[in-house]
């Protein structure tokens, strides 16, 4: 058994395939001379096995054009003789695993040049994917699991499972992460696939460009030969009418193909304002899922994931500190760790808790405030009521309920007391604030539809 | 087989197509060229497993037949006739019989079905003008990574942005950029040439007429102009996204006639220590900047350039090669070098020019 054979394909492939693919290889081999055999069949391994047919990976176009003309028969041959049900083979191009030399040695002649700051700005061109999201760094826990679940759905049986996937999340709770690891993933798993990771942003300027110079049909056709697109922030589609269209129509080619379409957005599709209703259904159509916040356990796993190969470790109490204080966003918290990280180079020593408090001081987040008109006005927008009747002395009984709604998430969510709450709303006694609040206290726990409406408010302040 | 055509043409095919043979692979079928005599067109074709080639060239036939040749052999041979002859190639058994009025060669034939055929690519279809393709090539190839564990570095990255086509390679202590205007030019998201081809592929465009056709997927390019057919593979990675590094605003801007400038860094190479270290300085009166070199065992050089300054005095110290190199692929007159913070890398561009940029890393103290 020649050497290469054992150690290149066999990390990846399953082992069965491998076995299969060995055995092959020794009928092939006693068939041909040593030499067309290694340069025709080195570097080559099966991939998969999908459906009844074996995709053999080989290096490159020249080997793939001639194990087509040439060798094909005698592959599917063999093959079929070790297992029967394979009805067909396929040849793609993988790219092999290069060889892991540390990049110290590889530019050791020029050590005296520092290198330029490339690795940071590693994106893939073709997918604008970034290799660093991976599922491997991805901390999964309660707030984040059941979108992590989805996500493995999808990479286990892309274009089947829940198409489109919407995620949103308030900013920073690795929505980006996620999407973007789906779409390594799959790559990973079956290179033929065409990714496109792309931002509404970007997405929207190359249609208004396509626009300006009159290529509309070039910008449809380019995105309609991908087999997974990925759209983050699209949120920001709102009240683009063009963009929205030229999605929609994207939207339903990609569908009707059963290609694969994920979005993330940091609302749900339904209460992102001035988007068009066709696309609002639609969004709901596959699986709608949200991340929260971190809880301080998972926020625990994140600075340990996150910290785990810095060259100063952090002490288990000053992580734990940083967990309890530092919450909100995984994006906040790894700016307080990237702060660490400096300090301690700076200093070259690991930092202790003391310092970390002094810190971390400008980070920690107050504890949200906010002004009773604001909630005001954006309880009455959420209602249609202008806001200025809320304050008046009436007693509509639309006007009666907005002002009670006001009362109690001025109360319950933002911990006003009752006489303040009254004297701001039109000098209300704190009795009937009380009132109010207990009112639409209980109703809550029967009524559904104010149930509804009370988180739609909620998400307003978000 | 039994054709005839003219030599020179047979000449030229046969040595361009000679270069891109497996000399190096251990399948001796590679280390041939293929003839195919058809209709009325002769195909020479060779490939060594990254580049194929295949040459049509004009011939009377005979009779038609496919030969496989020794490619050393074939061009040496071919290498002898004189240009202004007919030359009649026969097939006959295994031996392929060269004939002009001078000469009689015979040479002997290998098995021909055992030569692989090229790939044919489907993919995106551009038109692009040669020149176009050649200068964007040569302002940028020196660049390039020679590693085989970096392969997307390794290589030459083209791409489009509106109306302009790009070319860009770095081995991560300097990158060079050239953007080239091309009006209308469609969208080209990436195509990675491998550098190992690129002395090749320029050699293919030297002879190619104005403008070829280029089809390309992600793993692999074809050129077509003029009966002649390249294809290479590509490397299906990313490229950096260097436009990040690229420093947005100068702190200190210098700028020198380019012929004063460089002959003062290749008389500073005399003096280089063994990491062709140089030294940049502004003194405070910044009208001239002084480089510097030091060898302990051979002696040391300064030397001062005229030069406009703008900004701060600094004192920088680079690799004198990576510096050199750039003047293969300046225009004009006269160099621009702007410096930011230390250890951030500096631009070096022609003035006027704006098309071509180099970035080049601070050598560490």
């Amino acid at each position: 058994m020649l050497k290469w054979r054992k150690n290149l394909y066999d990390t990846f492939m399953d082992s069965n395939l491998t076995q299969l693919w060995n055995t092959c290889l020794g009928v092939i081999e006693s068939q041909l001379t040593k030499a067309t055999f290694n340069t025709w069949f080195r570097n080559t391994g099966i991939s998969k096995e999908e459906d009844g047919v074996i995709y053999i990976g080989v290096p490159n176009e020249f080997v793939r054009e001639w194990l087509v003309t040439k060798y094909q028969k005698l592959i599917l041959k063999t093959i079929v003789e070790n297992l029967s049900h394979i009805r067909a083979i396929e040849f793609v191009i993988s790219s092999l695993p290069t060889p892991t030399v540390s990049e110290k040695n590889l530019f050791s002649t020029a050590s005296q040049t520092s290198a330029l700051p490339l690795q940071n700005v590693f994106i893939n061109r073709d997918d604008n994917l970034n290799p660093r999201y991976t599922f491997d760094r991805f901390v999964v826990g309660p707030f984040n699991e059941l979108a992590y679940a989805a996500a493995q759905a999808i990479v286990k049986r892309p274009q089947h499972a829940f198409n489109p996937l919407f995620i949103y999340g308030a900013s920073g709770m690795g929505k980006t992460h996620l999407i973007q690891a789906i779409g390594n993933e799959i790559k990973k798993d079956s290179p033929e696939k065409r990714v496109l990771y792309t931002t509404l942003e970007k997405f929207m300027n190359e249609y208004v460009i396509s626009v300006q110079n009159n290529r509309q049909q070039i910008f449809q056709d380019k995105y309609r030969k991908f087999d997974i697109l990925i759209i983050d922030d699209i949120q920001f589609i709102a009240g683009k009418e063009g963009t929205q269209n030229a999605l929609f129509h994207i939207f339903n080619t990609l569908y009707e193909q059963n290609k694969h379409i994920i979005l993330s957005s940091d609302k749900h599709p339904n209460h992102i304002i001035g988007l068009e209703d066709r696309l609002k259904t639609r969004f709901n159509a596959g699986m709608t899922l949200d991340i929260q916040e971190p809880d301080l356990e998972s926020r625990l796993a994140i600075i340990k994931e996150k910290t785990y190969q810095t060259p100063y470790p952090i002490d288990a109490e000053v992580i734990t500190y940083i967990a309890s204080a530092v919450t909100g966003s995984i994006r906040e918290l790894e700016g307080v760790l990237n702060m660490i990280a400096m300090h301690s180079e700076m200093k070259q020593k690991a930092i202790g808790l003391t310092d970390v408090k002094l810190l971390i001081k400008n980070s920690v987040k107050p504890k949200r405030t906010i002004s009773i008109d604001s909630v005001v006005k954006t309880v009455s927008e959420y209602y249609n009521l202008d806001e200025r009747v809320i304050y008046e002395k009436t007693r509509r009984k639309e006007i009666v309920r907005a002002r009670q709604i006001i009362m109690f998430v001025l109360r319950e969510d933002f911990n006003e007391s009752y006489p303040s709450i009254g004297a701001k709303l039109g000098g209300k006694d704190h009795t009937t604030v009380i009132h109010s609040y207990e009112k639409i206290k209980s109703e809550l726990s029967n009524d559904p539809h104010l149930m509804k409406e009370l988180e739609d408010i909620r998400i307003l302040f978000k | 087989m039994n054709i005839t055509c003219t030599t020179e043409k047979l000449k030229n095919a046969v040595s361009l197509a000679e270069r891109m043979t497996g000399k190096a692979l251990t399948l001796p079928t590679l280390h041939a060229i293929l003839l195919t005599a058809s209709g009325n067109t002769i195909k020479v074709r060779a490939t060594n497993l990254t580049l194929g080639i295949e040459i049509e060239i004009p011939a009377t036939i005979v009779e038609e037949g496919t030969v496989l040749i020794k490619g050393e052999v074939l061009s040496s041979v071919c290498n002898h006739l004189s240009d202004a002859s007919e030359v009649r190639l026969t097939l006959d058994n295994d031996n392929l019989t060269i004939q002009t009025p001078q000469h009689k060669t015979v040479i002997k034939c290998l098995p021909a079905d055992e030569f692989p055929t090229l790939p044919t690519v489907e993919g995106e279809q551009i038109e692009l003008k040669t020149s176009v393709l050649q200068e964007g090539i040569r302002s940028v190839y020196f660049c390039a990574a020679m590693t085989d564990i970096k392969p997307e570095i390794a290589s030459i990255f083209i791409y489009s942005e509106e109306n302009s086509l790009n070319f860009v390679a770095t081995d991560s202590f300097r990158l060079a950029e050239k953007k080239i205007p091309v009006k209308g030019i469609a969208e080209i998201s990436k195509i990675l040439i491998p550098y190992k081809n690129i002395a090749d592929i320029l050699r293919v465009l030297d002879v190619a007429p104005d403008t070829v056709r280029i089809t390309y997927s992600r793993n692999q390019i074809a050129l077509f102009a003029n009966g002649l057919y390249l294809t290479s593979r590509l490397i299906d990675g990313g490229f950096p996204q260097y436009q990040l590094i690229i420093p947005k605003e100068a702190l200190t801007k210098v700028v020198m006639l380019k012929q004063e400038l460089l002959n003062t860094l290749r008389l500073s190479t005399i003096f280089a220590d063994k990491f062709f270290q140089v030294t940049f300085a502004i003194p405070e009166d910044k009208k001239s900047i002084t480089i510097s070199s030091k060898n302990s065992d051979v002696g040391s050089s300064v030397s001062t350039v005229d030069a406009a300054i703008e900004g701060n005095p600094i004192e920088v110290e680079f690799n004198l090669k990576y510096f050199l190199d750039v003047f293969q692929a300046l225009s004009g007159d006269s160099v621009a070098v702007s410096f930011t913070q230390p250890n951030k890398p500096i631009v070096i561009q022609s003035v006027n020019d704006a098309s071509f940029l180099y970035l080049l890393m601070p050598a560490n103290r």
